[in-house]
C-alpha cells in the first residue's frame, strides 16, 4: 500500500484533491483496526504527522486555535487543560497512555463514532471544525459536522485542519461508564457545563446515540435536566450494554455532573 | 525398587484406579525449620531472558523452507457442507497443498459449532494462506441449532450418562432443616485467551516427526499425535521450552497439529499452523456456562442438614461435563448431600479444562448459597462454615493427608474483624463491604514422573527432566528444589526440559500437579546424586559416609571439616555424577487436597451498578511452599483472572444462530491492570507428612476458586443484593438490588400484615 507523506498543509491538500480515495491518517489508532481487520482497503495512506499546520494550539483574542494533530496526552497538558478541563478529562480516560500518546482530535473527529470520548467535551463548548482544501477554509459547527454514525460533513477534498473554540470558561466536567476500569470504549460518557455567565446547562452525551448529541437549558432547570438529557438520547441495545441501562446510566451521571459543577 | 501398585489417579478431579509401576520412594522429607533455598523467595530463573525477548516461545520457531496453514472454518453453529470447492485456493499466490474433509480426522464436512475446523492450507506465508482460503467455493446447508441447556437436558442431548451421587437421605435432611435455601445461580461461558495463541510447527525427516508446540503435556501431545498416525511414539519428539499460557486449554495436540503434521506431510516442509487471537476466541475451549439449582438447609444453630445441587454444563458439541458439584460433596461436613450434574451437548464450541473446571463454578454458586443461609439464620458466615467444618473425607470416609482450613479460618479472622470499618465507609450511592469464600480442589499430583541430575566436574549441576515450564514457575522450583538437597546455591543449577528426546517422562502440567509431581522426583535425583557425592568423598578423605553431608557448597563432616564440592567434582574429569529420581506413590488410603480461604473488600455504586474490588487476602494450604514469590504470583494471576470472571468477562452468542459476537479482546473484556485490587497472599506452608518426600500440593488452580464467591458474598453486604448470575456487569447489579428492593417491600408489606392480624 502506498504511503504519501506531504511536508506541508498545501501540499496536504493537493494531494487530497488529487486523489480523494488517499486515507487520512494521523495516531492510526482507529485507521490501523480498521486496516488490520480488513474493514477498509484504502488505495493508499494519507500521511498527516509530517504536517507542520495541523500542530500545536495558540490563542488569539481568547480564541484557540488547536491543530488536528494534537494528540490526548497533549490536551491533558497545561495550560490547554486548565483552558478545557472537561476535555482533559475525557483524554486521561481514552484507552492506554500509548494510544493517548498517538490517537489525535482531528482522527476523533474524522472517526466520528458515536463513542468519540473528545466530542461531547467540545460540544458543550460549542466547537467549530476547521475543514480546508484547496478551495479554501471553511468552519462548521460540530453538531452540524457529526452526520450519523461513523459520518461526518468532511468533503472528499477536504481535511481536518483543527477546531477553534472560545473557552466558556463555565464549570464543566467528564464522565465515562464502562465494563472495565481501562482500555474500553464507552457504554456511556457525558460531558456537562454549568455556565453560570449564560445561565445555561449544556450537556454532551456519547455512545447513547447515531451521534454524540448537546442538550441544554437554562440554569434554573436544572432539577429536570436529567431527565431532559436522558429524554433526548437515542441509545440502542448492543454488546456493551442496553438501551434501557444507557438511559438509566445518562441520568444519574448528568445528577452527579451539576452537583460536581455547581459550585 | 520399581513396584508394582494399584493406585487411584486424578487429573482435573477425575479419578481412575490403574495398576501402576512406581519407584519406591526412601526419602524422609526435610526436617522442620528454615532451609536454604526452598521456602526462601527466588526470583524466576529465566525471567531476564523472557523479559529481554531471548526466550524461545513456539511463536518464534522459524525453520528453513517453512509454512504457513490458515483454516477454514464453519462460520455457522450446525451446518452441513453441500459442496466445497478448493481449486482456486490451490491455485492462489504461494499455496502449496490443501486439506478437505477426509484429509484429516479434524476436519469437518458437518460441523456441529461456530469455527469448527472444514479445511486447511499451506502457503509461502500466512498472509497468502489467508488470502488464498477467500477463494474456497463452501456451499453450507445451514441447520436449526441446538443452544438451550435446559431443553438440550430435556431432550437427553447430553455428552455423558448424568453423573448422579447421593450421601445420607437428603428429604430427611431437608425436615430436619429449621431453614432452607433455594436459589437458582448462572455462570457465563469464559475464555481463556492464552497470550501465546494455540498453535504448532510440525517437521518429518525421515520417518521421524517433530512437534513444536504450545502445551501443557509434552508426553500427551507424544502419545495422542503417535497413536492417531500410528506412528511408534519414539518416532514422535514433542519440543516446548517456553510457553504463553494455556490453563488448561492446552492439554492435547489440538487439531491444529494434526493440520500442520498432514501439511507437513504433504509438502515435505515444515508447516506452521497458529491459530489467529479470532481463532483463539472461538475453537480452542472455554469455561462452559452452568445453571446451578441449589438447596441448603440447617439447624437453628447453623449445622447443615442437607445440601442438594442440580447442575446443568453447557459443554458444548464436544468435551467433558466437569465437576460442578464437587466443592458441594467436599466442603462441608453435612450428612445428606445430592448432586446431579448433567453435560448438555450443543451446538456450541467445546468447553476444555479451565484452572479448576467445575470447581470454579460450582464454589459460586455454593459459598454463595451459603452466605444466603447465614444471613437466613443471622449467622456469621465465617461461624458457619467453622461449625460445618469437616475433619474427612465425607464422600468415602478416607482421612485427609493433611487439612489446615481451619488454620486458614483463624488468619482470616483479623482481616474480617475489620468488616465493620470497610462497611463504614459507605459514602453517598458507594456502598462498601465485605465477603469471604473457601476453596477445596485436588492439587496431590501423582506417580509416574522422573528425573536426572547430572554433576559436573565444575560442580555445576544440571536437572535433567522432559517436562515443562507452562508459564508457573516450574524451572525456577525444580531448580530451588535440587538446590537445598545438593547444599548448593541457586545459581549452579540449571534446568533443562521441554523436550521429550531429552529426558526422562514427567507429568502434565494441569490439575495443579506439577510441583506435587515433578518436585519429590526432582529432589529424589538430586538425593541420589548427592549420596554418589558422598561415596567419593568417603574414600578421597577416609571418612565414613554416615558423617559426611553436602552443605553450602562444601562437604563437611560431623567432626567439623569441610572441604569444597569441587574438590571431590573435579576428579570426575571429563565424567559426570548422574542421579536418578522418580515420583513415588501417593499415600493409600487418603484423600488429598488443597484448602483455602478468600475475602474481598468492594465497593458498590448503587446508583450506576459500578462495582470495585478494592481488596483481595488470601489464605490458602497447599503443603510446603517451595519458593513464596512464585507462590504469590499463582495467586494474583489467580485472583486477577478470577476477577475478569467475576466483572468483566463473557464469550456472547447470538441467541439466533448460535454464532460467537465476542471473537476480539476488544468485545471480549479481560481486566487490565487498572481493574486489580490490592492482594495479600497468605499461605499456611505446612508439610504435608504423608504427601512424598516434600509435603507439597499444587498451587496453580485453588487461588481463582474462591475468588468469584468472595466478591459476590461482598456485595451481599454491602447492599443486601443477592448477586447470582455473573458476570456482574453494572445491569446485572442493578436488577439484583431492584430485587433485593422488591423483596425488602414485600417483606415489610408482609410485617405489616402480620401486625395488623395479631392485633
Amino acid at each position: 500500500m502506498e504511503v504519501v507523506s506531504p511536508r506541508t498543509l498545501e501540499e496536504a491538500l493537493r494531494l487530497r484533491a488529487a486523489e480523494p480515495g488517499l486515507m487520512p491518517i494521523e495516531g492510526g489508532t482507529d485507521v490501523m483496526v480498521d486496516l488490520n481487520f480488513d474493514r477498509r482497503r484504502p488505495v493508499g495512506l494519507l500521511n498527516l504527522n509530517e504536517v507542520p499546520e495541523l500542530r500545536g494550539w495558540s490563542r488569539d483574542d481568547g480564541l484557540l486555535r488547536i491543530g488536528a494533530s494534537l494528540t490526548y496526552a497533549q490536551v491533558r497538558q497545561r495550560p490547554l487543560a486548565d483552558t478545557l478541563p472537561a476535555l482533559a478529562e475525557a483524554a486521561r480516560t481514552v484507552g492506554s497512555p500509548q494510544i493517548q500518546n498517538r490517537g489525535t482530535l482531528g482522527g476523533n473527529l474524522g472517526t466520528a463514532s458515536p463513542a468519540g470520548d473528545s466530542l461531547p467535551p467540545l460540544l458543550i463548548e460549542r466547537a467549530d471544525v476547521e475543514l480546508a482544501s484547496v478551495r479554501g477554509v471553511r468552519t462548521l459547527a460540530l453538531e452540524r459536522f457529526l452526520l450519523g454514525p461513523k459520518r461526518n460533513a468532511l468533503a472528499a477534498d477536504e481535511l481536518i485542519a483543527g477546531i477553534r473554540v472560545r473557552p466558556s470558561g463555565a464549570r464543566q466536567t467528564f464522565m465515562k461508564v464502562g465494563p472495565r476500569n481501562a482500555m474500553v470504549i464507552a457504554v456511556v460518557s457525558l460531558a456537562l457545563a454549568v455556565d453560570r455567565e449564560r445561565e445555561e446547562l449544556r450537556a454532551a452525551y456519547g455512545s447513547a446515540g447515531p451521534v454524540p448529541g448537546l442538550v441544554t437549558a437554562s440554569t434554573g432547570e436544572r432539577e429536570t435536566f436529567p431527565e431532559l438529557v436522558a429524554a433526548a438520547a437515542e441509545p440502542i441495545d448492543d454488546l456493551r450494554g442496553t438501551a434501557a441501562y444507557r438511559r438509566h446510566a445518562l441520568r444519574v451521571l448528568v445528577g452527579r455532573a451539576l452537583e460536581r459543577c455547581w459550585a | 525398587m520399581a513396584r508394582l501398585i494399584r493406585t487411584e489417579k486424578e487429573v482435573e478431579g477425575h479419578y481412575t484406579e490403574q495398576w501402576i509401576v512406581v519407584d519406591e520412594d526412601a526419602l524422609d522429607q526435610w526436617p522442620a525449620g528454615p532451609l536454604q533455598t526452598v521456602g526462601k523467595p527466588a526470583p524466576r530463573v529465566d525471567g531476564r531472558e523472557r523479559a529481554r525477548g531471548e526466550a524461545t516461545y513456539t511463536a518464534d520457531i522459524q525453520l528453513p523452507g517453512m509454512l504457513h496453514a490458515a483454516v477454514l472454518r464453519s462460520p455457522h453453529a450446525r451446518a452441513r457442507v453441500r459442496s466445497l470447492s478448493l481449486s482456486s485456493v490451490l491455485a492462489a499466490p504461494g499455496v502449496r497443498a490443501v486439506l478437505e474433509p477426509g484429509d484429516s480426522h479434524v476436519l469437518t464436512d458437518e460441523p456441529g459449532y461456530h469455527g469448527a475446523a472444514v479445511a486447511a492450507v499451506a502457503a509461502d506465508t500466512f498472509a497468502q494462506a489467508r488470502a488464498a482460503l477467500a477463494q474456497a467455493a463452501v456451499e453450507w446447508e445451514v441447520l436449526e441449532p441446538l443452544l438451550d441447556p435446559d431443553q438440550a437436558v430435556e431432550k437427553g442431548s447430553l455428552v455423558s450418562e448424568p453423573n448422579v451421587s447421593e450421601r445420607g437421605a437428603t428429604e430427611r435432611g431437608v425436615s430436619e432443616a429449621e431453614a432452607v435455601v433455594e436459589a437458582e445461580y448462572r455462570t457465563q461461558t469464559v475464555l481463556h485467551n492464552s497470550l501465546e495463541t494455540h498453535q504448532a510447527v510440525c517437521v518429518w525427516e525421515s520417518g521421524r516427526l517433530d512437534v513444536y508446540i504450545s502445551t501443557q503435556f509434552l508426553w500427551g501431545v507424544r502419545a495422542t499425535v503417535a497413536e492417531q498416525l500410528e506412528l511408534p511414539p519414539d518416532k514422535v519428539r514433542v519440543v516446548c521450552n517456553f510457553m504463553g499460557g494455556g490453563f488448561g486449554s492446552k492439554n492435547g495436540p489440538g487439531e491444529y497439529t494434526f493440520i500442520a503434521a498432514e501439511l507437513a506431510r504433504r509438502t515435505g516442509r515444515p508447516v506452521r499452523c497458529a491459530l489467529t487471537r479470532r481463532e483463539e476466541n472461538l475453537a480452542t475451549g472455554n469455561r462452559n456456562s452452568t445453571i446451578q439449582r441449589l438447596t441448603a438447609g440447617a439447624r437453628s444453630d447453623g449445622t447443615l442438614t442437607v445440601l442438594k445441587g442440580d447442575y446443568v454444563n453447557s459443554v458444548g458439541f464436544e468435551g467433558w461435563s466437569p465437576s460442578t458439584g464437587g466443592p458441594m460433596e467436599l466442603l462441608y461436613a453435612c450428612e445428606n448431600v445430592r448432586v446431579a450434574e448433567h453435560g448438555a451437548k450443543l451446538n456450541t464450541p467445546p468447553n476444555a479444562a479451565f484452572r479448576a473446571p467445575g470447581f470454579v463454578e460450582g464454589t459460586f454458586g455454593l459459598e454463595c448459597l451459603m452466605d444466603e443461609l447465614a444471613a437466613r439464620l443471622d449467622l456469621d458466615p465465617l461461624e458457619l462454615r467453622m461449625r460445618n467444618y469437616a475433619d474427612s473425607d465425607l464422600v468415602d470416609g478416607r482421612p485427609f493427608s493433611s487439612k489446615n482450613l481451619l488454620e486458614c479460618y483463624r488468619r482470616a479472622q483479623p482481616h474480617w474483624a475489620r468488616r465493620e470499618e470497610v462497611r463504614a465507609r459507605s459514602q453517598g450511592p458507594w456502598k462498601h463491604g465485605m465477603g469471604l469464600a473457601s476453596q477445596v480442589w485436588y492439587g496431590g499430583g501423582g506417580p509416574p514422573s522422573y528425573a536426572w541430575v547430572r554433576v559436573g566436574s565444575d560442580g555445576r549441576v544440571q536437572v535433567v527432566t522432559a517436562m515443562q515450564d507452562i508459564g508457573t514457575g516450574s524451572r525456577t522450583a525444580m531448580a530451588q528444589i535440587a538446590a537445598e538437597e545438593l547444599g548448593l546455591s541457586l545459581d549452579r543449577i540449571e534446568v533443562s526440559l521441554g523436550d521429550t528426546s531429552r529426558g526422562p517422562f514427567a507429568s502434565i502440567s494441569a490439575g495443579s500437579s506439577t510441583i506435587p509431581s515433578m518436585g519429590p522426583a526432582v529432589r529424589s535425583a538430586a538425593a541420589d546424586a548427592a549420596r554418589q557425592i558422598v561415596e567419593i568423598a568417603a574414600q578421597r578423605y577416609h571418612l565414613e559416609e554416615r558423617v559426611l553431608s553436602l552443605r553450602n557448597g562444601h562437604i563437611v563432616s560431623a567432626d567439623g571439616g569441610s572441604w569444597p564440592i569441587e574438590e571431590i567434582t573435579e576428579l570426575l574429569g571429563e565424567g559426570q555424577i548422574l542421579g536418578k529420581g522418580a515420583r513415588g506413590p501417593n499415600p493409600t488410603g487418603m484423600r488429598t487436597l488443597t484448602f483455602g480461604v478468600q475475602l474481598a473488600e468492594v465497593a458498590v455504586d448503587i446508583e450506576t451498578g459500578e462495582v470495585l474490588v478494592d481488596r483481595i487476602v488470601a489464605i490458602h494450604d497447599v503443603g510446603r511452599v517451595i519458593n513464596p514469590l512464585g507462590a504469590s504470583s499463582q495467586v494474583e494471576g489467580g485472583i486477577i483472572q478470577g476477577i475478569g470472571h467475576t466483572l468483566s468477562e463473557d464469550r456472547l452468542l447470538d441467541p439466533g444462530t448460535g454464532t460467537v459476537l465476542t471473537q476480539t479482546l476488544d468485545a471480549y473484556k479481560l481486566p487490565t491492570i487498572a481493574d486489580v485490587p490490592e492482594i495479600v497472599a497468605e499461605f499456611v506452608d505446612r508439610p504435608d507428612e504423608h504427601l512424598t518426600n516434600l509435603g507439597s500440593k499444587g498451587l496453580g488452580e485453588p487461588p481463582i476458586i474462591p475468588t468469584s464467591a468472595a466478591i459476590a458474598n461482598a456485595i451481599r453486604d454491602a447492599t443486601g443484593a443477592n448477586v447470582r448470575s455473573l458476570p456482574i456487569t453494572r445491569e446485572e447489579m442493578l436488577r439484583a438490588l431492584r430485587a433485593a428492593r422488591e423483596r425488602e417491600g414485600l417483606e415489610r408489606t408482609a410485617e405489616t400484615v402480620g401486625e395488623v392480624r395479631s392485633a
